[in-house]
């Protein structure tokens, strides 16, 4: 392997996820592996598996950011930055013209609005509550025993206008069982799960002032996730070729960033 | 941050210590002494009334935080909401109930008493909220004593002479009650005398939080959190007064010599809402490896009361209480807001969504978004609670304040 690699590492609630670039930008490798109970092994397997699609080692590595919840627990970083300054970074380098950033977690979700600079002016994070959030999905769907890609098959073949009007992950569940009952399809009612979580985010982003894009686990495994953004938010949405991996990216990014002006570079250390 | 940079604790400390036990200790023998009486009183309530009728003054709200700070709230809470008080309520008052439910009280750790000195009689102003109102009436059912209290006009714009005039009506029904209760006639020289040795150590209190308009700042909130016990506690004494001279000599020396309270102060920020008691010490300790002072406070300008001029006691009294931060509408707010930005040369705002007290939290209607048009100045609410850390994400939070804080790197930039 020739010249030095930079990595990120985003250590999120469901998913680890690792980008490795080379010096001049281009993608080298990737990986991502469910986080689990051991954040310090889903870091190495995911860190480890990206290298190897770069056909590179750890000692190629120049310089690496982490981020995420479980940004503490990467060994290798030479410097943490926030989720949300990292999906900020990933997103503008794939979309220049995106000016709102819609990153839709396992843990939580959050809308960051960025300025014509780049910089990050504002951003939202959902409230210490699993509505809004992958979570939210997640929860739903081992209640009806299917899997998120069934429930996000399901919905994209809904032709009506349903919604499931419950924030609480809990009070949509009976909500769902309720409609069940009624014998609304499956596919309406799926639909309506993710019109939820669009609802839920709409509060945090009620007047789209530019382009709006997406990152995130949920928006990478669920098209219906971006229907009902598109739906509920009444605006395009651009979805990135690597949704899941836009906080390591930026994270990537970063890395190459800091890099060039030194290792201790001041920042949120 | 350098691992090397530390603290320099403020000296003045140590004497708070010895002067809160001596205030505890005090108010335990007054519990036990048939010729003494207790009184208890909200923070911002008729205080200087009480010592002038003679009665040792005790602070629920202060056993509340004191709850908070030692981690121990949620454990009492459910014990008051099985009693049929509401979980989402001011978790100052469920977690006092709960924590006297299960005979439990931090005051025995730290001072070795009892707990909560048994009240003569109970004061209150809803001035902050009117959860004190059913807070103090459960304890004056529960120890048989009389409840007596202020509910003044709320949510004021400008203060007008008729607003005054109301409250100060309620305060001589007060003493009405309080004389015919106990058979005690208000001596108005003590009375005058409290209320200037209130007005004394407010307006010195007020002095302290303005070295922090230094840069760098010689002391920021989680300081002023920890000083402020005597403008609460022992309000209408000299004690309070002679603490204060001491603490602003000393940080008046420490800002001419350049002390910082944040060492490398990079950003300067302001806190608005309640204090997170549980998680006092890990948000110190994150705003402090940032290199972000937080400067300047609404909460620790509570008790910064205006100056009395030596007129009636009780216009004096009526006023300061009504004029209040809290007790304001959404425009002085957001005047005030401006003026403290302004005032303390502030990059920022961290906004405190508290759970259980709606009234001091300053995020539901719209604020910190208008201060972010208005004034430029980036703002970042966070979910949690004065007491009860079920409400509170300790991942998200921080998360939350260091992209706070990376979004004001980005901008310096």
């Amino acid at each position: 392997m020739s010249g030095p690699l930079f990595v990120g590492v985003d250590v999120g609630s469901s998913a680890t996820k690792c980008v490795v670039l080379r010096g001049d930008g281009a993608l080298a490798g990737h990986h991502a592996v469910p986080s689990g109970f051991d954040y310090g092994e889903s870091v190495a397997t995911a860190l480890d598996r990206a290298l190897e699609s770069a056909e590179a080692s750890r000692d190629d590595v120049a310089y690496c950011v982490s981020t995420g919840y479980g940004r503490r627990k990467v060994e290798i970083a030479d410097r943490q930055v926030t989720e949300i300054t990292c999906h900020a970074r990933g997103a503008r380098e794939w979309y220049p013209q995106v000016r709102n950033i819609i990153d839709v977690g396992g843990q939580d979700t959050k809308v960051i609005r960025i300025n014509e600079k780049g910089q990050m002016t504002d951003y939202r994070m959902n409230a210490k509550c699993a509505a809004g959030t992958g979570t939210f999905l997640e929860s739903i769907a081992v209640k009806l025993g299917m899997s998120l890609t069934d429930i996000d098959a399901l919905a994209m073949d809904s032709k009506a206008d349903a919604v499931v009007n419950s924030y609480c992950t809990v009070f949509a569940g009976t909500e769902v069982i309720e409609r069940i009952k009624e014998g609304q399809a499956k596919e309406d009612i799926s639909m309506g799960l993710f019109r939820s979580i669009a609802s839920r985010v709409s509060e945090m982003i009620p007047a789209p002032d530019g382009a709006v894009g997406v990152t995130g686990g949920v928006v990478a495994h669920c098209r219906a996730m971006v229907r009902a953004l598109e739906e509920v938010l009444k605006t395009d949405i651009l979805l990135p070729p690597m949704p899941q991996h836009a906080g390591a990216y930026g994270a990537a990014l970063l890395a190459m960033e800091s890099s060039k002006t030194s290792k201790g570079a001041e920042g949120v250390c | 941050m350098s691992k090397a940079a530390k603290r320099v604790e403020i000296k003045a400390q140590k004497r708070l210590k010895s002067l809160v036990r001596d205030y505890f200790l005090n108010l335990d023998a007054a519990a036990d002494d048939s010729d003494r009486k207790v009184a208890w009183c909200t923070s911002v309530g008729p205080c200087e009334l009480l010592v002038a009728f003679g009665f040792e003054v005790y602070f629920p709200e202060n056993h509340g935080a004191l709850l908070g700070a030692r981690k121990v709230s949620h454990e009492y809470i459910p014990r008051a909401v099985g009693e049929g008080y509401c979980a989402e309520s001011c978790s100052y008052m469920t977690s006092d109930i709960g924590s006297s439910l299960a005979g439990y009280s931090p005051l025995t750790e730290a001072f070795g008493i009892a707990g909560p000195p048994k009240p003569d009689v109970l004061a209150y102003s809803t001035n902050q909220c009117r959860e004190v109102q059913d807070w103090w009436s459960y304890f004056g059912r529960k120890h048989d004593a009389p409840v007596v209290g202020v509910c003044p006009p709320a949510h004021l714009g400008a203060i007008t002479p008729d607003h005054v005039k109301f409250v100060r009506g309620e305060l001589v029904r007060i003493i009405e009650r309080i004389e015919s209760h106990f058979g005690m006639k208000l001596d108005h020289a003590k009375l005058e005398e409290a209320v200037a040795l209130s007005s004394k150590a407010s307006s010195l209190w007020r002095d302290v939080l303005d070295t922090a308009r230094a840069r760098p700042s010689p002391m920021t909130f989680s300081d002023g959190l920890i000083h402020m016990s005597p403008v609460i506690l022992m309000r209408g004494s000299q004690i309070a007064i002679d603490y204060y001279e001491d603490l602003l000599a000393e940080l008046k020396q420490r800002r001419d010599d350049g002390v910082a309270a944040v060492p490398d102060e990079r950003f300067r920020l302001y806190w608005d809402g309640m204090p997170v008691w549980p998680k006092l010490r890990e948000l110190s300790d994150k705003f402090f490896d940032l290199r972000a002072v937080i400067a300047a406070s609404t909460y620790c300008n509570s008790w910064a009361f205006d100056e009395y001029d030596g007129g009636d006691p009780l216009d004096w009294m009526a006023k300061t209480s009504i004029e209040i931060f809290i007790n304001r509408d959404e425009g002085f707010k957001q005047s005030f807001l401006t003026e403290m930005f302004e005032r303390f040369d502030i990059d920022g705002a961290v906004f405190h969504n508290a759970r259980t007290c709606p009234n001091n939290t300053n995020s539901r209607f719209g604020m910190p978004q208008r201060l972010r048009e208005t004034l430029d100045k980036p703002v970042v609410v966070f979910d949690g609670d004065l007491s009860d850390v079920r409400f509170f994400s300790t991942a998200q939070t921080m998360t939350n304040i260091e992209a706070f804080i990376e979004q004001l790197e980005e901008r310096k930039r």
